[in-house]
């Protein structure tokens, strides 16, 4: 009974500890999306891409990466390659957590989210 | 050499959720690289030579053989167990010569467009735009490819064109694999293409009206549908108009199409005596569940083509493409009763906005969809004179027997040629229901019990009916295709036939054409029925 009111006990260290782990998730998860599409042309598709919504059907291309800028340099350029030679759709992811992280790192390191569907190929 | 990747997959789906169902093999297949093999006839013939292969090998395994597009039908249509190959890559395009044209044809050469079977109805469109072409209907959207499409009976609502599949003149199918397995099959009473344009795509020639109309609905089991000879016309407007109309005056429009005389008309569509013209399309929405409602009246009027209307995409985009959200139908599952309220209360999100009016082309009215989550339709074909019964009826059986999550509406098709043809009345009458799938439970009514009573209604009340053949339904309803489609079903039989093998029409059958009985094969057919009759 004792060790029982003990370990219900308001403690600090655990509070602060769960604070943190919100914090961070709120951090990781306060995002949001957009989605750039050609009016024109047709997705390249993948017959194997089941999942739900916008994406189904369409062979999506993604770049999940983090760049390290060097002193004098100011801007990041991906470069890509669509069969068509052209894009059919963009979406660009940003989150929290990239947006303070380029602010802690004064824009040095910067966090990418890009997901895109390029045009589906054509004899035209 | 086209190329071939195989994906052992286990389970596939349709576009809307509507499975999964077994599969083994899936093919996909890209085409040679245009650099490396520039000429049209070339490429085409490559890829001809890799479905060969393909099907030569379901052969050599004794396993059947399916092509499929989008995967945009809802009904298992497009599914074989055994093997499928993915088309969507095949997307050649030829624009017609004067020299392709057969000596005596009425056709221009200017409106024809040779497309291979992999092309969506936004590629075609895009292709025709770009020499000033628009194809004469379309579906909703624009996501199906030509050879699913047409093999479906795809349709939108323009009253006098017909569905998409009447735009075809002529059809270049793959029966088997050997040479003299490839043809190339037109009308005999209005031919296209001259022998020369089959030579080059090693096709033999059959000219014949019965073999191409059983043909051009083929539901994927005539052969492999390689490429389709495209009938255009000159670009096109659009005027989209989306107005309220009382019932009675909607369903008095629906049963005669009488625009002149209607009560109903758009003001600045008057003829001179002060009458409503004649719409391109008309389609009426309807909530099922509210009958003291007015329903909502899309109508389109076709204007000559001119460059300087403002863009109609990001009005489409709101205007046209409206789902029911999914989580009605999770919440529908438990609680049915409130199906009514939600469809009510979301009025404004389910049905066209009014009063927005738009112009433009033919594939920028009916623009892109998106997947928005699992989605049936019941779509049935009626008389136009059976509008007001069937619609009654349907109304009756959703309010007796559900609610259930979708709303309604009416279309309008003149009749298809093609025999098995969905729009096969004089004037069809497209009565449907889209919505979201559901499962069936203790507090609604399953989908397949919803569709069986749906057939039993309509066929104690004696109106006679066909099905969408790429949307939801009981297809395995004893009867139904000799319900729907009298002795055509028969003469279908004959064709395919005759045409095919008897092992090429197994290879090429799936549990759908079984489930509908569609699949018999007739040994003692006339092979003269498939003769080319003009040479």
């Amino acid at each position: 009974m004792k060790n029982h009111c003990i370990a219900n006990k308001y403690n600090p260290g655990l509070f602060i500890y769960f604070l943190i782990v919100f914090t961070i998730f709120l951090i990781t998860q306060g995002c949001y999306s957009v989605r750039i599409s050609n009016v024109n042309g047709v997705p390249e598709p993948d017959p194997v891409n089941f999942e739900e919504g916008f994406y189904r059907g369409k062979a999506v291309k993604e770049i999940d990466t983090t760049v390290n800028l060097k002193l004098l340099e100011n801007e990041v350029l991906v470069l890509e390659t669509c069969p068509e030679g052209c894009f059919q759709t963009v979406e660009y992811r940003v989150t929290l957590g990239a947006v303070l992280l380029s602010g802690i790192t004064l824009g040095k390191v910067r966090r990418i989210k890009v997901k895109y569907v390029c045009l589906k190929e054509s004899d035209e | 050499m086209a190329d071939t990747k195989t994906y052992f997959i286990g389970q596939w789906d349709t576009f809307h959720n509507n499975g999964p169902f077994p599969t083994r093999i899936l093919y996909d297949m890209r085409l040679e690289q245009s650099a490396n093999m520039p000429s049209f006839f070339d490429r085409f013939n490559d890829a001809a030579g890799e479905v060969q292969q393909l099907i030569q090998d379901c052969i050599n395994h004794n396993e059947r053989f399916r092509a499929y597009g989008s995967g945009w039908s809802l009904s298992p249509i497009a599914h074989q167990r055994d093997r499928m190959l993915f088309t969507g890559r095949m997307n050649l395009k030829r624009i017609i010569e004067p020299d392709d044209l057969y000596p005596f044809s009425t056709f221009d050469p200017n409106d024809l467009i040779f497309f291979q079977c992999g092309n969506t109805i936004k590629e075609v469109s895009e292709f025709a735009a770009g020499r000033g072409k628009s194809l004469k209907t379309s579906g909703a959207s624009n996501g199906q490819t030509i050879g699913g499409g047409i093999s479906t009976g795809i349709h939108g609502s323009a009253l006098d064109e017909g569905a998409v599949q009447d735009s075809i003149a002529g059809l270049n199918l793959i029966i088997g694999p050997g040479p003299e397995d490839i043809v190339y099959i037109e009308r005999h009473s209005k031919p296209a293409l001259n022998n020369g344009f089959a030579k080059k795509i090693n096709a033999r020639v059959i000219r014949n009206d019965g073999l191409f109309y059983a043909a051009l609905v083929g539901l994927g089991s005539f052969g492999f549908i390689h490429g389709v000879l495209i009938e255009t016309e000159n670009l096109f407007l659009l005027k989209r108009y989306t107005r309220k109309i009382k019932p009675r005056q909607a369903l008095d429009l629906a049963e005669t199409l009488n625009f002149a005389d209607s009560e109903f008309n758009i003001p600045s569509e008057l003829d001179p005596d002060g009458k409503g013209t004649r719409p391109y399309h008309f389609k009426i929405f309807i909530n099922p569940y509210n009958k003291k409602e007015d329903y909502v009246a899309e109508i389109m009027f076709k204007k000559d083509y001119r460059s300087d209307y403002p863009n109609p995409i990001p009005e489409i985009k709101k205007a046209i493409y409206k789902d029911l959200p999914t989580w009605m139908a999770r919440f529908a599952e438990k609680h049915s009763r409130l199906i009514p309220k939600f469809i009510g209360a979301l009025n404004g999100q389910i049905f066209p906005n009014l009063d927005h009016d738009v112009e433009g082309t033919l594939r920028e009215i009916f623009w892109d969809t998106t997947h928005k989550g699992p989605a049936f339709a019941f779509t049935f074909g009626v008389d136009i004179q059976d509008t007001r019964k069937a619609l009654n009826l349907f109304i009756r059986v959703a309010n007796e027997e559900g609610p259930v999550p979708g709303a309604m509406a009416l279309r309008f098709v003149k009749a298809s040629q093609a025999t098995l043809a969905f729009t096969r009345f004089p004037m069809t009458c497209i009565v449907e229901m889209d919505g979201i799938l559901w499962k069936g439970g203790e507090n609604i009514i399953s989908m397949e019990d919803f569709e069986k009573k749906l057939l039993e209604a309509y066929i104690a009340a004696g109106i006679r009916f066909t099905i969408h053949w790429g949307k939801n339904a009981a297809w395995s309803f004893p009867g139904l295709v000799d319900y729907m489609y009298g002795n055509n079903d028969d003469v279908w039989k004959d064709y395919r036939s005759a045409l095919l093998s008897k092992q090429m029409a197994d290879l090429f059958s799936n549990d759908f054409l079984n489930t509908v009985r569609l699949s018999d094969y007739r040994v003692n057919t006339p092979e003269h029925l498939v003769d080319n009759l003009l040479q």
